[in-house]
């Protein structure tokens, strides 16, 4: 069976669904972000796919995933540097640990 | 079976098997090295569909530029000889699961209720030049103003990353007295 637009969707449905899983379970912050890159390349593979299949080569569907790339770069160096702030501050990663703002 | 239906199920299988082995692994360098491959494994499905341009752009910046990143901070923060890092109790584990398995079903569900059409042939994919013009043009279509955005986002968070992991105290460069 050739791989269609619904074979790409369900694909990243999956990917998405291991990423959401993986924030929901981990508790260490950099595994979190890996998990929330996972999600973001479930979306970026999305809009491909349809941009291939749907769309008839939109232009569109190649510009956002290029945003979402450069987003997902811009989320990184943030959150590396605050795990790296908190690191000096407790030495320690663990995300139950850093609730001093929790109401 | 065709060379193209062949390699779109074996990146698939791969693709998901790294994702499984980021959200599983314990420890974070793994983690970090799991994440590089499923990246990986995206942009050959990227290749795939001919966005030869996208593919390679994920290929330098994601697991070039941001897998490297995650592995400096890994290795700044972690001892990664120590082989584990703190899990959550099984309950939490399960009620996951079921959280991730229903949006799952969801998603699913709405995609293949949809009626997209299988059998649809593909277009031919929008090739560097067009993606240029696109992000460039001002009209309709065109994508300059989140190409602006995009770039002073990316400034604010090189400069925020800068003040929140410097030290407090050395921002600058205190006049020697003599």
């Amino acid at each position: 069976m050739h791989p269609g637009l619904e074979h790409y969707l369900i694909l990243s449905a999956l990917i998405f669904s291991f990423g959401v899983y993986g924030m929901l379970t981990r508790r260490n912050l950099v595994a979190m972000l890996l998990c929330v890159e996972l999600v973001l390349n479930a979306a970026a593979l999305n809009f491909v796919a349809f941009h291939r299949f749907l769309f008839e080569g939109d232009p569109a569907g190649t510009v956002f995933p290029i945003l979402i790339i450069a987003v997902a770069a811009a989320e990184a160096a943030v959150a590396l540097a605050i795990v790296i702030a908190l690191f000096r501050h407790r030495r320690n990663l663990d995300v139950r640990a850093a609730d001093t703002l929790r109401g | 079976m065709t060379l193209e239906t062949f390699a779109f199920w074996i990146l698939a299988a791969y693709t998901l098997f790294a994702a499984y082995f980021v959200v599983t692994a314990r420890n974070l360098f793994r983690c970090a090295v799991g994440l590089a491959a499923a990246l990986i494994g995206i942009a050959g499905l990227y290749l795939l569909m001919e966005a030869t341009f996208l593919s390679s752009i994920q290929v330098a910046v994601y697991v070039g530029g941001v897998v490297v990143l995650v592995v400096f901070a890994v290795l700044m923060v972690e001892d990664v000889t120590q082989k584990e890092f703190l899990r959550s109790p099984l309950s939490r584990c399960l009620l996951a699961s079921v959280v991730a398995e229903l949006l799952l079903a969801i998603i699913a569900g709405t995609m293949l209720s949809q009626g997209f059409g299988a059998h649809r042939p593909p277009h031919a994919s929008a090739d560097v030049r067009v993606i240029g013009h696109a992000l460039l043009s001002t009209g309709p279509g065109g994508f300059v103003l989140p190409f602006e955005v995009i770039s002073l986002v990316l400034v604010a968070a090189l400069v925020g990353a800068i003040t929140v992991a410097g030290k407090p105290g050395d921002d600058y460069e205190k006049p020697e007295e003599d």
